[in-house]
């Protein structure tokens, strides 16, 4: 049983934490968006 | 003036590699060295005692283990001398064909290749007293075949690394995990040969006619995809 | 053109929306799978498969449509197809793993070794090691990494049935274990929908990452756009 318990575990862990880090990227990306919006804004 | 076929155009590719290999022989004694070494890294590191008793199977893996990694050695040189002084780019600009430089580049690799196989496989006789004359031909077409499906993926491997930096570590890993059912069925194949003790010999007609098969795949993909993945350079 | 860039806040609600939606399936699929009737022989260990088997089936499918997708990148230049290769081998990387670990745990619970040579486990972790070079060789091959890794995923694919057949034979001469083919008639229900919700789960993830990816290219093109503009006017 503990068996059957690690697998499902893993995967739940595995594809969460897969989430987790693309959810960086796009914090990441938004950030940079922000940033390219005040540049542009300072420019103009 | 008849524009020269395709055949003779890879063959003049594959003849001039041949013919700058032949007057320096680096990439021969560098290979052979390597393949030598890697015998007998084995036989150190599984040989115990004193009798050298070691089955058909281990001595084939031995030998294709050998080929695999020395091959390694073989295919970062094939593409060396036009990373220099910028050939690659004069060579694309020639209005020969792709495909056809791919076929000259992948004969001239097999055929260092398996020059060097050839004095390989007289070593592990002496080594390991394997039974290499019991089918002796067959054992050279395993060879041809073998070499050939590895060369074909490593040919297009050693084109589109031409400028990276980490490029001898990365070839090795990007191609043994392609190239491992070429040496499992080699392997096996030249198992079931290499021993006398073998009932029959449709294992090694199997593997064989496998292995034919993942030659004219890898070829058919190598021909095609070698154009883009040159393209860009 | 900036007023686009919110559609990487439509993709975060679109994110929340469909993850949601897989995470109901999944509660769905637990209790179905936990009301499943018990194997014969191996008893509740079995059940792994029914996480197991999926996964297994998305490595194959990431590896297919990763390949598709570097066959477009390489023979018409379509980044599109670049990305989509991207994004499916990292998936098929995820989900290889999950192959990977759920099988010798499986492996040791019913035979008590967590590797067997079995032939679908080896297969599939050549396939993986594959899809982990297909990253190397986009992070590390230099300049022309992309295309070297397509081509990488081309060899893969053709690899792909070789590589079944050639383990399935190499086993047969040894021998094997058994592994559950024939599906009893109360499992087949539970085994279909963890196949569909994983299937599901893929596609909202693929979709997601993609937008992630294309988001990040067109950033990039408006940061040289900006960059050019400032340079011309201090």
């Amino acid at each position: 049983m503990t068996y059957v318990a690690l697998a499902y575990g893993f995967i739940w862990g595995a594809v969460f934490t897969y989430v987790l880090l693309v959810g960086r990227r796009v914090a990441r990306i938004d950030a940079e968006i922000e940033d390219l919006r005040q540049r542009v804004k300072t420019g103009s | 003036m008849a524009r020269p076929s395709w055949v003779s155009q890879a063959a003049r590719i594959a003849w001039k590699d041949l013919h700058i290999e032949g007057r320096s022989r680096e990439v021969v004694y560098t290979m052979g060295f390597m393949a030598a070494l890697v015998v007998l890294v084995f036989s150190f590191a599984f040989i115990s005692g004193q009798e050298v008793t070691v089955g058909p199977d281990a001595i084939a893996g031995i030998l294709w283990v050998a080929v695999l990694f020395s091959g390694t050695v073989a295919l970062s040189r094939t593409f060396d001398r036009e990373r220099e002084n910028e050939a690659i780019r004069s060579l694309l600009l020639s209005p020969v064909p792709r495909s056809a430089i791919y076929a000259g580049k992948l004969a001239a690799t097999a055929s260092i290749m398996l020059l060097v196989e050839l004095l390989l496989v007289p070593l592990l006789a002496g080594l390991f007293s394997a039974a290499i004359w019991l089918h002796a031909l067959w054992l050279g077409l395993l060879l041809l075949l073998g070499t050939i499906g590895f060369a074909s993926v490593g040919v297009i491997f050693s084109a589109a690394l031409l400028r990276a930096r980490s490029r001898d570590a990365l070839l090795g890993a990007l191609l043994f995990p392609i190239v491992i059912p070429v040496l499992l069925a080699a392997s096996r194949a030249t198992a079931t040969l290499l021993d006398p003790a073998a009932p029959d010999l449709d294992p090694a007609l199997f593997w064989t006619r496998f292995l034919t098969a993942l030659d004219v795949v890898f070829v058919v993909v190598g021909l095609w995809s070698f154009e883009p993945v040159v393209m860009g350079e | 053109m900036l007023s686009t860039m919110s559609s990487a806040q439509k993709s975060n609600t679109a994110f929340v929306v469909g993850l949601l939606l897989v995470l109901h399936g999944f509660f769905v699929v637990t209790l179905l799978v936990a009301n499943a009737p018990l194997e014969k022989t191996m008893g509740i260990v079995q059940k792994i498969f029914y996480f197991h088997v999926p996964c297994a089936w998305l490595l194959m499918l990431s590896t297919f449509v990763c390949a598709a997708g570097s066959l477009a990148y390489l023979f018409r230049g379509s980044e599109r197809g670049d990305r989509l290769a991207l994004c499916s081998a990292e998936l098929g990387v995820l989900f290889g793993l999950c192959v990977l670990v759920t099988g010798p745990l499986w492996a040791r619970a019913a035979w008590g070794v967590f590797w067997t040579w079995d032939v679908r486990l080896t297969s599939s972790l050549l396939l993986w090691l594959m899809l982990v070079a297909y990253g190397l060789a986009r992070r590390y091959g230099g300049a022309g990494g992309r295309r070297l890794a397509s081509a990488m995923a081309l060899f893969a694919a053709a690899d792909v049935p070789l590589v079944y057949l050639s383990v399935n034979v190499w086993r047969t001469l040894h021998p094997t274990t058994k592994v559950v083919s024939s599906l009893a008639p109360g499992m087949r229900l539970p085994f279909f929908l963890s196949l569909a919700i994983f299937s599901a789960l893929w596609g909202v993830l693929l979709t997601l990452r993609m937008r992630v990816e294309r988001a990040q290219s067109r950033l990039l093109e408006l940061t040289i756009v900006v960059e050019d503009a400032e340079e011309k006017s201090p």
